[in-house]
């Protein structure tokens, strides 16, 4: 009887747990993989209310801008954007009073197919539907046409906002730059142009006209944070909302990370890949490793979850794949590396490594692995196939197989770690690995 | 058409037309005085009691292939349309259709002789019978026929007393209408507005623009580039020599080429609309003949040779393809005509009219040249030697000798350029003005970047004394603005970038050492990487996170990188000198 009682109460604990599990999963891996462009912004005050003030000026003054938003790739910029954005939405004279026109450098790849956007995304008069009438030329006479007779205190201010704003530099004579630039800086619809970028030598890529034009505000987003804060984005991260629905286990939740960031191997781990890159979205990849671990019977994260996600992370992609690779392919790879030594990174050909393979052969291994030619060639192949080694110009059909020059894109760091793991891996071979000379 | 509908037309029936826009169209209000349109369902008959001239019915639509019964959407407007002009017929806001009339064919012309409605149903008759004779004279007429039909139309516009109603009761079937809904505003279904009629325009703002309440805020919007300035200061003399040039050739009433070069952000835009503009108002006085004035810019043009496209829709309001535009264009500036006013063009941004051959740079200079032409050309592009560096020389000989040259702005110049907007606003302290005036007439000369760099420092101002009482602009804001505007940004990249990152660069300079090339595999700089690792005494990074590193920096254009397809044998650059890295890694 009793213990019918508990294990039915085991079963609905764990009915309720497993409900629990899938809503953290559910929040967490929403938070690290779709909150592309609105997750949190961590140390950008200065930046965010300079973007905001500037935004706000041209909504409710009318007042024409252009500025750049610069720097590295998972910096926040969408993020800082659509955060200025949102809250600009919140103030109730703006809502209907902004126009927001989106590029995108990739998408829109020449001034034709961008202006027929822009056309598009502020619903002007030649479009129907979906469609935009008119040629080229009678479109851009339209679009400017329509910006022309706006005028400071009576038109709707436009925003638009160039993502990727470097590849627009790329656009024949940068006209599109050019026409925002100009009517940003003459009287007419009042337009701000924000430019995404994260090319830091982006000034110097704009024409001089279109320079001149540009008001030179740039917004410098630099990930300048240090490890400290760092952790404490790490936190914030990981920690549920208050508004989950279980509040014991959240509570059990989040001080299980306040302890892990406390934690000496946690910490290490971060710092590891602190070092490495300070961009928000590896932090991102490396929980999101790590949540996936979480199951109802290992409800919390732990040290070892961390380390073994960001073992994980840092594999290099090369070397693991000399993990699958058979006992001759190893002895080719190795021949490899020696030829690069004698011959100081020299193009080499099969008939090259196949003598250095037999030298070894012949000395040490006593036909242990004495292969005939085609068998080797084989191997070589797969090789070649598995991008190891890469022939240095394109082959042509004729030329002999065994003697195309070839290149191994692998460094003798990377095979000597990989060796270290290889599962069954013959003593001499890996002799034969340290040193070319082992046999003498 | 008559056998796809495949029944008999009543006189008074026309049909609704869904394909938009023929050229011809022209609105039946200025045939009839009023008429009014009843939908009826196939089959149904029109009401005797309606069956008065000015009375038509619609039955089915015409989509340009085949005839079809009304879509329930259309003919529940249109009913509820006529519904509402039948109770109010003679208020002015009644249903009166302006249905457009398509005049595809030419019937017309004799129905325009038909001066009394009582003629009108003879005339329908002897069409009916005449009818197949109609044809074959139209057959016949042909293309004759199509190039008549806006002569007609302009008839019928002139003399509104003509009573035309036979378009529509013919009974060739090949007469059609298109309803404007000017009753209800919203446009039908299915029928697209024409683009040819659509005006471009941006949507206006739902509540007014703030007006500017404290002293920066004023300062902010006089000094925006876009405000323009009651006088232009500093280019007085400029201003006069392309006035005086102008002025001379209007009434001297010849015509001549003036090339005006000058480096961004000197004002020349700017003066040569100021000299038009006074050159308007002279003329307006009448102190010198009156002109036409048209303005392309090289910029604003999707090729070159839509500039022909833009002048002559600026002069004559035509729209037509490029290569005609260029005859027309001939035509009109080598006519000589007797009244012919004198022409102002001005070509801005003239080098992106560079073409191949030159014809549309040659045209334009040419034309001046002419007897008739009575054409002054002012163009304006940034360097000084265009001319001889990218013309040809029957180009360069036809846009004559007369230039001028904008210079820099000197500091005082710049300095008076503020002082001048600003106009007695107490906004910002002398020496502030004197630092960025001095600031950019070293770096430039631009005067745009001048007032972007003063608004900018406004900007500053305010935020810093949000909480004290008001500020005046003082130096510290405007270093401060000019730093943030002309700093380079890569030293504040370094020091902010993952320590990994900073010691690839510093392998890189390593590596570049040790080579004495300025150049470097992936491969090697990953030897060096570890190295200096194991003399930190660090764990030292996987060759992936090294290839990672490598395109972080990249992306950012610190490091110049060959595709990445050569992995490790990739080879990279550094885009800033080594003493900066240098510099951004000693200090810490």
């Amino acid at each position: 009887m009793k213990t019918a009682m508990s294990k039915r109460r085991f079963k609905e604990n764990s009915e309720a747990n497993r409900e629990c599990i899938s809503q953290v999963q559910k929040i967490l891996r929403e938070r690290f993989c779709h909150n592309y462009g609105t997750g949190k912004l961590f140390g950008v005050e200065h930046q965010y209310r300079h973007l905001l003030e500037l935004l706000k000026r041209t909504v409710i003054h009318g007042e024409s801008n252009s500025a750049l938003i610069i720097g590295p790739r998972g910096s926040g910029k969408t993020v800082l954007l659509n955060h200025a954005l949102k809250e600009l939405m919140g103030i109730k004279q703006v809502q209907m009073n902004l126009l927001e026109v989106r590029l995108n450098g990739l998408l829109q790849t020449n001034y034709k197919v961008a202006l027929k956007e822009i056309t598009r995304q502020l619903h002007l008069e030649n479009v129907v539907g979906d469609k935009v009438f008119g040629s080229f030329a009678e479109n851009l006479a339209f679009l400017l046409e329509a910006l022309r007779k706006g005028d400071r205190t009576s038109s709707c201010p436009v925003l638009f906002i160039l993502d990727e704003f470097d590849l627009f530099v790329h656009h024949k004579g940068q006209t599109l730059l050019y026409n925002l630039f100009d009517v940003s800086q003459s009287a007419q619809t009042p337009l701000t142009v924000i430019g995404l970028t994260c090319r830091q030598d982006i000034l110097e890529l704009l024409e001089k006209r279109v320079k001149s034009r540009f008001s030179h505000r740039q917004i410098y987003l630099m990930n300048s944070f240090d490890f400290k804060q760092y952790i404490r984005i790490f936190k914030e991260q990981l920690s549920l909302p208050a508004q989950f629905p279980d509040e014991s286990f959240a509570q059990k939740w989040n001080q299980n990370v306040q302890h892990l960031s406390g934690d000496r191997t946690v910490q290490d781990t971060l710092q590891n890949l602190f070092h490495h890159t300070k961009d928000l979205r590896s932090l991102h990849l490396l929980l999101m490793l790590a949540v996936s671990n979480i199951t109802v019977h290992h409800p919390l994260i732990t040290a070892s979850d961390l380390h073994e996600a960001s073992r994980q992370y840092r594999m290099d992609s090369k070397a693991n794949i000399i993990h699958g690779l058979s006992v001759l392919e190893v002895c080719l790879i190795i021949a490899m590396k020696h030829l690069n030594d004698i011959y100081e990174g020299e193009p080499f050909n099969f008939q090259m490594v196949y003598n250095e393979f037999q030298k070894f052969i012949q000395r040490k291994a006593h036909g242990m692995y004495n292969f005939e030619k085609p068998v080797v060639m084989k191997a070589f192949e797969h090789l070649l196939r598995l991008e190891l080694v890469k022939p240095i110009e394109r082959t042509s059909v004729r030329a002999q197989r065994e003697y195309i020059l070839v290149k191994l894109f692998l460094d003798s760091n990377q095979i000597m770690d990989a060796l270290q793991v290889y599962p069954n891996c013959p003593t001499d071979v890996k002799q034969w690995a340290v040193s070319s000379l082992s046999w003498l | 058409k008559r056998r796809l509908l495949k029944r008999k037309v009543s006189p008074q029936e026309v049909f609704f037309d869904k394909v938009p826009g023929y050229d011809t169209d022209i609105p039946v209000e200025t045939i009839i005085k009023r008429t009014t349109v009843i939908p009826l369902l196939l089959g149904e008959e029109l009401p005797i009691t309606l069956n008065k001239k000015q009375t038509f019915c619609v039955k089915q639509s015409w989509d340009g292939k085949c005839f079809t019964t009304l879509s329930s959407d259309t003919f529940l407007k249109l009913k509820e349309a006529s519904k509402k002009g039948g109770n109010s017929p003679n208020s002015s806001s009644s249903f009166t259709p302006s249905g457009i009339v398509s005049l595809l064919k030419k019937e017309t012309e004799s129905v325009v002789q038909s001066a009394t409605k009582n003629d009108e149903l003879e005339i329908q008759s002897k069409h009916g019978d005449s009818k197949s004779s109609v044809r074959k004279k139209r057959c016949s007429q042909g293309v004759a026929n199509s190039t008549r039909t806006p002569t007609a139309r302009k008839k019928l516009q002139l003399n509104g007393m003509y009573t035309v109603i036979c378009p529509f009761s013919s009974f060739e079937c090949s007469m059609f209408c298109t309803f404007f809904c000017n009753f209800s505003l919203q446009p039908l279904p299915g029928t697209p507005k024409t683009p040819q009629n659509a005006t471009p325009e941006i949507p206006r703002r739902s509540c007014e623009a703030q007006k500017p309440v404290t002293i920066l805020e004023k300062a902010r919007l006089r000094l925006h580039v876009s405000a323009i300035p009651e006088s232009l200061p500093c280019r007085e003399e400029e201003f006069q020599d392309i006035y005086n040039f102008v002025e001379s050739k209007l009434i001297d009433g010849t015509g001549g080429c003036m090339y005006i070069s000058g480096v961004p952000g000197t004002g020349k835009t700017a003066t040569v609309h100021e000299v038009i503009h006074c050159l308007q108002q002279a003329a307006e006085n009448d102190d010198i003949p009156s002109f036409q004035f048209a303005e392309i810019n090289g910029m604003k043009l999707t090729d070159p040779h839509q500039a022909y496209v833009q002048i002559l829709q600026l002069l004559t309001g035509q729209k037509v393809t490029a290569t005609h535009a260029a005859v027309l264009l001939e035509k009109l500036f080598c006519t000589p005509g007797p009244k012919k006013k004198t022409t102002v063009l001005i070509v801005d941004e003239l080098d992106l009219l560079w073409t191949r051959k030159q014809n549309v740079m040659y045209n334009l200079f040419d034309w001046p040249t002419r007897k008739h032409s009575k054409l002054i050309i002012l163009a304006i592009a940034n360097t000084m030697d265009l001319p001889e560096r990218i013309m040809m020389n029957r180009v360069s000989s036809r846009l004559g000798l007369t230039r001028m040259s904008f210079q820099p702005y000197t500091y005082k110049q710049l300095q008076q350029i503020i002082s001048s907007r600003l106009n007695n606003l107490k906004a910002f302290e002398e020496d502030a003005i004197q630092l960025v005036s001095r600031k950019v007439a070293a770096l430039s000369g631009d005067a745009r970047r001048c007032l972007d760099i003063c608004r900018r420092a406004t900007e500053i101002c305010e935020f810093a004394s949000r909480k004290r009482t008001q500020e005046i602009v003082r130096m510290a804001h405007i270093t401060e603005a000019i730093d943030e505007m002309f700093s380079s940004p890569y030293i504040n990249a370094i020091r902010n970038a993952s320590l990994h990152e900073q010691i690839f660069l510093k392998a890189v300079l390593a590596e570049f050492r040790r080579a004495g090339v300025e150049e470097a595999t992936v491969q090697e700089i990953y030897r060096q990487h570890i190295a200096l690792c194991r003399m930190e005494g660090r764990q030292s990074p996987t060759l992936s996170g090294v290839m990672a590193i490598c395109s972080r920096l990249g992306a950012c254009r610190l490091l110049l990188l060959e595709s990445s397809k050569k992995y490790l044998h990739m080879r990279v650059r550094l885009n800033i000198s080594q003493d900066d890295i240098m510099y951004a890694l000693k200090d810490e």
